[in-house]
């Protein structure tokens, strides 16, 4: 039985080849003639002619069907080898009441590793904030690969470049490179992805300006559910300042001039500053995502998340030769659930887009201050173990109002729970900072934008402040698809 | 031993060899296809609802499931998916229907599209440069991308070859059955006010002017100058409007109104569960249209 299956399938395939060969001599007869009437084709198509003569159709269409055998025929527009580009720009105008206070208790080191002057912050006044240019194409059967580069005016900085496996068995894929963490929902989005003008406060300040955004591997599952459900672990380098901020070893060094009368001298001051120069990778993370199918109008993913990183060091320096370290380790974890209506309106008429998630970290850190004693060591003059917890969530919303329109709101909370230290190492409640934003979007086509938003911040310090901005931002080029 | 060994191989290879494909349609029109060629030996699923425009959809965890356990993906191809097929298909973690890959099908690729080569400038509307990708409007094209679907299904499932082959020689009979009816209805017509460049495949296929379309560019909701355009170059004469039912309808009815020519607003998709017979009723409604009254 089994000999006369293989016979079958080996006189189908004999005859198809045949055919093949035979169709495609013919098919280029056929192409010929194609090319011969395209010239009168377009004055042709008003009028038109009949079926017989069909100028679009000379050679039936049963031929060409046989001769078209092949899938290795490029797929994307002019494109051929060459990988797909895209240019996003992204203006903005922003004017703030007063000069922003960052929510207190989450910038351990004094602020180290973190600045609105870099990154995805949005500075005052006129600014092209980006020009996010994107190379992305297959290198072989077997991967895809995807190269983000962000340039601002005074930079250019690799934002993303990973490949991703194509070809693996299971369900698995990997993922290998510089990448955006898939920790929670909003980590992994460019700035073109966002619902508001900027991030929430959690990605801000619970990992920094740029996200969880490291250089590693992530292995991710997708089992044959009929339910939707990802699981992924991710082993990175760790230099995230919010959650693996890292020094690495090192030497203080100050120069002080010793006043001596008539003829001052420079004196260098040097010492190891203690810190182990552990080598990456530091950082570990896992997510899991689940999304029950709920029919093609409305869709929902619910997602956990959590990290350890065995190295969190920081620094601050004081002019007087002060040198303050913290050194441990730090964990986090989460949650984050996305809902999407489709309003089946004209572009995004009716759409509804909700979002939240929320995120805790814990650091255990040793803390000291240290002096110089001789020009060679320092003393430690303060020290004490620290255990800082904080969280912070936000909850957004998004509704297309009319076609091409869209408005918005979203809540911040940063530190519901916002226990740290004080530099002296006095454990201090920080308290919770809390920041209102509306928005309203236009966009002409899917390819620009136009947004304005208004948020209204209550510092925990007691401060508050009205922050305006405006945002443009169009795409340039081959733009892909963009994921759930 | 031995013998029962053979039964059960042998046993297992026929399970094997009659495990039904499980297909991906990415709209309803392919979905319907598939059903047609694969029969009984394959089970379709759709990803996008007959009422949405398959341009502008989204990536959503659903379509990735499905594509997780998929066999083949069919979808138009041509660009019309390219906003969120690729996402989801990355998404599906599945090696089998990758790019490139015996379960990656597009069937654009296999017929003669229109409007192929217009210059890929965006400042001329959401083009296509690779032609227009909305051939399933043409039942001749339709039929003929059943031949490749078929050729493909064969090559998942070489067992089942000839059964898809001899089903898709069905599906062009019955279509070249129906042509000829469908030509003689849509004879005399004055000629279709399109929406967006989407029936030109049915109005070619039948022999019937296309004379404008209320879209400005491709993409661009219409404008009143625009509007005013087609009034002032169409007025007098006689036609109808077409418009997809995911196409706004306002348009439509300010030209019917002005132009005093009807306006019809109809799916171009049949239903999530549909076949051949649900896709000639809506070729025939569209063409029912087309009647001249006097």
């Amino acid at each position: 039985m089994i000999k006369y299956i293989f016979e079958g399938t080996r006189t189908v395939f004999i005859l198809s080849v045949a055919m093949a060969l035979s169709v495609a001599e013919s098919g280029w007869a056929g192409n010929e003639e194609l090319n011969a009437s395209e010239s009168n084709k377009h004055s042709h198509e008003m009028n038109g002619r009949g079926p017989a003569s069909d100028p679009l159709d000379p050679v039936p269409y049963r031929m060409r069907a046989l001769q078209l055998r092949d899938t290795a025929v490029p797929l994307t527009t002019g494109t051929e080898f060459n990988p797909a580009i895209s240019v996003i720009l992204d203006f903005t105008y922003a004017n703030f009441t007063d000069d922003i206070d960052d929510p207190p208790g989450f910038l351990v080191g004094g602020g180290h590793g973190h600045g609105h002057g870099h990154g995805h912050g949005v500075e005052e006044g006129f600014n092209l904030r980006e020009m996010e240019v994107t190379f992305s194409g297959s290198i072989d059967p077997y991967f895809d690969a995807l190269a983000v580069f962000n340039v601002t005016p005074d930079d250019l900085e690799v934002e993303e470049a990973y490949i991703t496996t194509r070809m693996l068995p299971a369900g698995l894929q990997v993922k290998a490179g510089k990448f955006l963490s898939d920790v929670g929902y909003i980590n992994k989005q460019h700035i073109h992805d966002w619902l508001f003008v900027d991030a929430p406060w959690m990605r801000e300040f619970m990992f920094g300006d740029e996200g969880l955004n490291e250089a590693g591997v992530q292995l991710s599952w997708v089992p044959p559910t009929p339910q939707y459900t990802r699981f992924g672990v991710e082993i990175l380098e760790g230099a995230t300042p919010g959650v693996s901020s890292f020094v690495g070893d090192g030497r203080h060094e100050i120069v002080t001039l010793l006043p001596d009368a008539g003829s001052p001298e420079r004196v260098r001051w040097r010492a190891d500053k203690g810190f182990s120069d552990t080598t990456g990778p530091r950082l570990f993370t896992g997510f899991a995502k689940w999304a029950p199918d709920l029919g093609y109008n409305h869709a929902i993913q619910f997602g956990t998340f959590g990290g350890y990183s065995r190295e969190f060091q920081a620094e601050e320096v004081h002019s007087s030769g002060r040198l303050e370290t913290w050194d441990g380790d730090a964990w986090f974890a989460g949650g984050d659930v996305v809902y999407k209506y489709d309003g089946q309106g004209v572009m995004g008429h009716g759409n509804v887009v909700i979002q939240a998630e929320y995120m805790y970290r814990e650091l255990d850190l040793r803390y000291q201050s240290r002096e110089f004693e001789s020009f060679s060591s320092l003393v430690t003059t303060d020290a004490n173990d620290q255990r800082w917890q904080q969280d912070g969530l936000y909850v957004q919303g998004v509704y297309g109002f009319l076609p091409r329109w869209n408005a918005g709101a979203r809540l911040d909370i940063l530190g519901l729970i916002n226990d740290g230290f004080e530099n002296r190492g006095d454990s201090v409640d920080f308290g919770t900072s809390y920041r209102y934003t509306g928005q309203v979007a236009y966009g002409p086509t899917e390819f620009s934008r136009i947004r304005a938003q208004v948020s209204y911040n209550d510092i925990a310090d007691g401060h508050d402040e009205w922050q305006f901005m405006l945002q443009y931002s169009m795409s340039l080029g081959v733009h892909g698809a963009h994921a759930f | 031993m031995r013998k029962i060994i053979t039964v059960f191989l042998l046993a297992l290879l026929a399970h094997i060899a009659h495990a039904e494909l499980q297909v991906v349609a990415t709209v309803p029109n392919m979905g319907a296809l598939a059903r047609e060629i694969g029969g009984d030996a394959v089970n379709v699923r759709v990803l996008a609802p007959p009422d949405r425009d398959a341009h502008y959809l989204e990536a959503r965890p659903s379509m990735m499931a499905a594509l997780r356990r998929a066999d083949i993906v069919v979808s138009v191809g041509a660009e019309l998916e390219i906003g969120w097929l690729p996402a989801a298909i990355q998404g599906g973690h599945n090696r089998r229907i990758q790019r490139g890959q015996p379960g990656y099908f597009e069937a654009a690729r296999k017929v003669e599209l229109i409007g192929v080569g217009k210059p890929a400038d965006r400042a001329l509307g959401d083009v296509h440069p690779m032609g227009n990708p909305h051939f399933y409007m043409d039942p001749e094209r339709f039929a003929e991308a059943g031949y490749a679907l078929a050729e493909r299904f064969g090559s998942l499932s070489p067992d089942n070859a000839e059964y898809f082959m001899a089903n898709a020689e069905s599906v062009d009979e019955r279509v070249s059955g129906m042509m000829p009816k469908w030509r003689e209805r849509a004879e005399s017509a004055h000629g279709v006010l399109l929406y967006h460049e989407d029936a030109d495949y049915l109005l070619h296929a039948l022999d019937v002017p296309v004379l404008g379309y209320i879209e400005p560019l491709p993409g661009i909701p219409p404008t009143a100058r625009h509007l005013r355009s087609i009034i002032s170059e169409l007025s007098g004469r006689d036609g109808v409007i077409w418009t997809m039912d995911f196409q706004p309808a306002e348009g439509g009815q300010f030209l019917s109104r002005e132009l005093g020519w009807p306006s019809v607003r109809l799916p171009s998709q049949v239903h999530t569960d549909g076949d051949l017979d649900d896709y000639f009723s809506m070729i025939d409604n569209w063409v029912d249209t087309l009647k001249v009254s006097e």
